[in-house]
C-alpha cells in the first residue's frame, strides 16, 4: 500500500470530538470532566485495572529522535536472560501484579521474534495477562505470540503526521510510516485480542494528533468487530538525551483530550502510565482513565536488581509503590483491580467456524 | 386435467391470462419458455405464484 | 449526488416502501408515486383468479423507475426463504431479496438463526441480500460477514407503531457497520423516519404507517420529505446535547488554572 488510508483524513470519523478539543474556559473543562466521570461510572463502574511494564531489552536499531534507547545513544545495552525474566516476574507477582507488558526496542539480532516469543511463554506461565509492546511483526508472528499466550499488543504510531514522522525516525526499520500504521491490523488478523494505540504527545500539533487517534480507534472497531481497543496518552518527558518536544502538551489539554475521548468513545479503555505525576494520575482516575501502570521500572532489570539496572527509556514520575497507589485510588472510592481476566480465555481469536448443522 | 397436459395448459385453465406468474413444479422452477413443453404427471405438485402486497 | 448505494444500484430516494395493508391497489400505487420511492418490497402469494387485480408486478413495471425487492414473508425456515427468493428472482428479474423470516404469527419477530442461514446461502448465489433482523449488533456484523448488501434492523415490531424503541442498539449497529443500515418496521410517524436518518441510517422502510393512514398518498409524501430532511441534517452535523450537571466540588481543581 503506497497511499495513506482514507480513514486517516476522514473528518466524519472524528467530527463529534473536534469541538470538545477547543480550548475554552475552566467551566467548560469542569463540565467535560463531569460528563466523562458519569460515562466512566456507567460503563466501567469504579474499577481501575492495573498493569506493570517489564523491559526485556534496550537493544535498538532505530534512530528515534525522542527516545533514550535510540541506537546512537551511549546507554549500555543489555537484554534479560530467561532466568532473569523469571526473577523479575516473581518480584512483580510478589507485589500483586497480574498483568504484565513486555517491552523491547525495535527488532534486533539480540532481541528478535524468537526471544520475544520465548519471553511471552515464560510470562504466560505465571501471569494471567501478558501484553507486548515491541516491534511491528507479521500476521504469522502475531499468531505465534497469540498461541503462546499473548493477549494484547501495544504499538504507538508516535505521530500521525507522515512528514513529521519521517523527520523524527532518522534511520532503521521504524522509518516506514504505513507499515507502522497497519501494525494493529496485522496483530488483530493474527488473533491478538486487544490492541493499544496512541500518539506520543508533543511530537506534532496535538489537536490533529487527537483526531487521528480517534479515527484510528473507530476504523479498527468498525473493521475488527471482536477486537478490544485501548488508547494510551504517552507524553514526552525529559530523558537522558534531552529531546525537546516541538508541541508540548500541558496538563489541561491532556485532561481535555482524555475527557473528550471518554465522551466520544464510551467503552474504550483509556490508559495512563507512570510517566505522569501522582497528582495528575490521582486526579484523572475515574474521570475517564480506566487503566494505569503501577510501580513501574523502565530500566532493564529494574524490579529485582534496581541498583544495576542502567538508564531508562523515560523518567518515571510516579514512584509510589503498588500499595501506596492502591490506597490513593481507594480514597477516591475507586477499586484497583490486578486480575481482570482468567488465562483460560487467553487463546488466539479463532477464525469463524460454521455452526453445527 | 387430460393426460399429456403441459404447464402452459394448466395456466390457461387457471386463467392467468397475460399476468406474469411464477410456476414451481415439484420444487423446480419452470421458466416461461419451457412451460409449453413441460408435461404434467399424476401427483405432480404445482405452485403458481404472483407478487402481492406485503411489507 | 448523495445517493443510496446498494450493490451496483444507486437510488436518489432513501425511502423504501412496503406494499401490504393498503385498502386497494390503486391507493397503494398512488402512495408509491407520491413518496418518490424507487425501491418497493412485495410478497409472494399463490395466484388466485378471483383476486387478479391484486397482482402488483404489472402495475409496478408500468410505473417505471421502481426496482422490486421481493420479501420472503411467510417463510418460517431458511429453506423456505431460499425457495421464495429463487421464485421471486425468477418472477421479477431483480437481484434484491429482503430476507424476512418470522415464525411467530403474532409478534412477527424475525428468527436470527434461520435468517443467517438463508442469507449465507443467498449471498453466495449472488443475490443482493437485505435481511430483516432484531436490532442486534453482533447479528448485524455476522450478516455483514456472510455478504449481505445491507442490514435492516427493526425499530419496533411490525405494525406496532412503537417507533425507534431500539434506538440505543441502532446507534451501535450504525457505528460498527460498513454496509448501509436501513431501519425497517415499527415506524409510525414521519418524525421517526427523520430521527432514524439523523442517527445515521442510510434509508428507512415504511409500510403500515403509510398504508393505514387516513390519506396514504399525503402520508407517503410526508415520509419522503422527512427522510430527506433527516439526511440533510445528518450531513450538516447536528449540535451535541449539552453535558450533565456540574459536580458539587470541582473535579478539575488538580489541574490548576490556565
Amino acid at each position: 500500500m503506497n497511499s495513506l488510508p482514507a480513514w486517516l483524513t476522514d473528518r466524519r470519523l472524528s467530527a463529534d470530538i473536534a469541538p470538545l478539543l477547543v480550548q475554552g474556559d475552566g467551566a467548560s473543562l469542569e463540565r467535560l470532566a463531569a460528563e466523562a466521570q458519569a460515562i466512566t461510572l456507567r460503563r466501567f463502574g469504579r474499577i481501575v485495572s492495573l498493569y506493570a511494564p517489564l523491559y526485556l531489552s534496550n537493544f535498538c536499531s532505530s534512530g528515534c529522535a525522542y527516545c533514550g534507547f535510540a541506537s546512537d545513544r551511549k546507554t549500555p545495552r543489555r537484554r534479560l536472560e530467561f532466568d532473569e525474566i523469571e526473577k523479575e516476574l516473581a518480584a512483580m507477582k510478589a507485589i500483586g501484579i497480574g498483568d504484565v507488558l513486555l517491552l523491547t526496542g525495535e527488532r534486533t539480532g539480540n532481541a528478535g521474534f524468537d526471544y520475544l516469543r520465548r519471553a511471552v511463554d515464560t510470562a504466560a506461565k505465571v501471569m494471567p495477562r501478558v501484553a507486548v509492546e515491541a516491534f511491528p511483526m507479521t500476521v504469522a508472528e502475531y499468531r505465534g505470540l497469540a498461541e503462546s499466550g499473548c493477549t494484547g499488543i501495544t504499538i504507538y504510531q508516535e505521530t500521525y503526521d507522515p512528514d513529521n514522522y519521517r523527520e523524527l525516525h532518522r534511520w532503521g526499520p521504524k522509518r516506514d510510516f504505513l507499515e507502522r500504521l497497519e501494525t494493529p491490523e496485522r496483530a488483530l488478523q493474527g488473533g491478538i485480542r486487544t490492541v493499544g494505540i496512541g500518539a506520543l504527545l508533543g511530537l506534532s500539533e496535538p489537536v490533529g494528533e487527537a483526531l487521528a487517534v480517534v479515527r484510528h480507534v473507530r476504523h479498527l472497531c468498525r473493521t475488527y468487530w471482536k477486537a478490544g481497543i485501548s488508547v494510551s496518552f504517552p507524553r514526552i518527558r525529559p530523558q537522558d538525551g534531552g529531546y525537546q518536544p516541538s508541541h508540548p502538551v500541558d496538563d489541561r489539554f491532556l485532561a481535555r483530550m482524555i475527557f473528550a475521548f471518554r465522551i466520544g468513545m464510551p467503552d474504550v479503555d483509556l490508559v495512563l502510565s507512570t510517566r505522569e505525576s501522582p497528582r495528575f494520575r490521582d486526579g484523572m482516575a475515574g474521570l475517564g482513565i480506566t487503566r494505569m501502570s503501577i510501580a513501574s521500572r523502565t530500566t532493564v532489570g529494574g524490579y529485582h536488581d534496581p541498583e544495576n539496572a542502567g538508564t531508562s527509556q523515560f523518567e518515571v514520575s510516579d514512584n509510589r509503590s503498588a500499595q501506596e497507589f492502591c490506597s490513593a485510588l481507594r480514597s477516591k472510592e475507586l477499586e484497583p483491580v490486578f486480575k481482570n481476566w482468567d488465562p483460560a480465555y487467553n487463546g488466539p481469536i479463532c477464525k469463524e467456524v460454521a455452526p453445527c448443522p | 386435467m387430460p393426460e399429456g397436459s403441459s404447464v402452459a395448459d394448466l395456466l390457461e385453465l387457471a386463467g392467468t391470462g397475460r399476468q406474469q406468474v411464477a410456476v414451481v413444479l415439484n420444487e423446480a422452477i419452470v421458466r416461461p419458455e419451457n412451460r409449453a413443453t413441460t408435461l404434467l404427471k399424476e401427483n405432480d405438485q404445482v405452485d403458481v405464484l404472483v407478487f402481492a402486497g406485503g411489507g | 449526488m448523495d445517493s443510496l448505494k446498494l450493490g451496483p444500484y444507486e437510488f436518489s430516494s432513501r425511502l423504501i416502501l412496503g406494499t401490504g395493508k393498503f385498502s386497494s391497489t390503486r391507493r397503494m400505487l398512488d402512495a408509491i408515486k407520491a413518496s418518490g420511492t424507487q425501491l418497493v418490497t412485495v410478497a409472494l402469494r399463490r395466484f388466485n383468479r378471483e383476486q387478479a387485480e391484486d397482482d402488483l408486478l404489472g402495475p409496478l413495471s408500468e410505473m417505471g423507475g421502481i426496482t422490486l425487492m421481493p420479501n420472503t414473508s411467510g417463510a418460517a425456515t431458511a429453506k423456505e426463504a431460499v425457495r421464495a427468493a429463487h421464485i421471486s428472482r425468477e418472477l421479477s428479474g431483480s437481484p434484491f431479496v429482503k430476507v424476512e423470516i418470522h415464525p411467530n404469527p403474532h409478534h412477527l419477530m424475525p428468527d436470527p438463526i434461520e435468517t443467517w442461514e438463508a442469507c449465507r446461502i443467498l449471498a453466495g448465489e449472488g443475490f443482493l441480500v437485505m435481511p430483516y433482523i432484531p436490532a442486534d449488533p453482533v447479528l448485524a456484523r455476522r450478516l455483514e460477514e456472510v455478504g449481505c448488501t445491507s442490514i435492516m434492523p427493526l425499530g419496533s415490531a411490525i405494525g406496532s407503531g412503537q417507533g425507534l424503541s431500539t434506538a440505543g442498539m441502532l446507534k451501535i449497529i450504525i457505528r460498527e457497520s460498513s454496509i448501509p443500515v436501513i431501519v425497517d418496521a415499527g415506524l409510525r410517524a414521519p418524525s421517526e423516519a427523520c430521527a432514524a436518518m439523523e442517527m445515521g441510517c442510510e434509508a428507512v422502510l415504511v409500510n403500515s404507517a403509510v398504508a393505514v393512514a387516513g390519506d396514504p398518498m399525503a402520508m407517503a409524501s410526508a415520509f419522503g420529505e422527512a427522510v430527506l430532511a433527516g439526511r440533510r441534517a445528518w450531513h450538516a452535523g447536528i449540535m451535541q446535547k449539552s453535558g450533565s450537571a456540574v459536580a458539587t466540588s470541582p473535579l478539575t481543581s488538580f489541574l490548576g488554572t490556565d
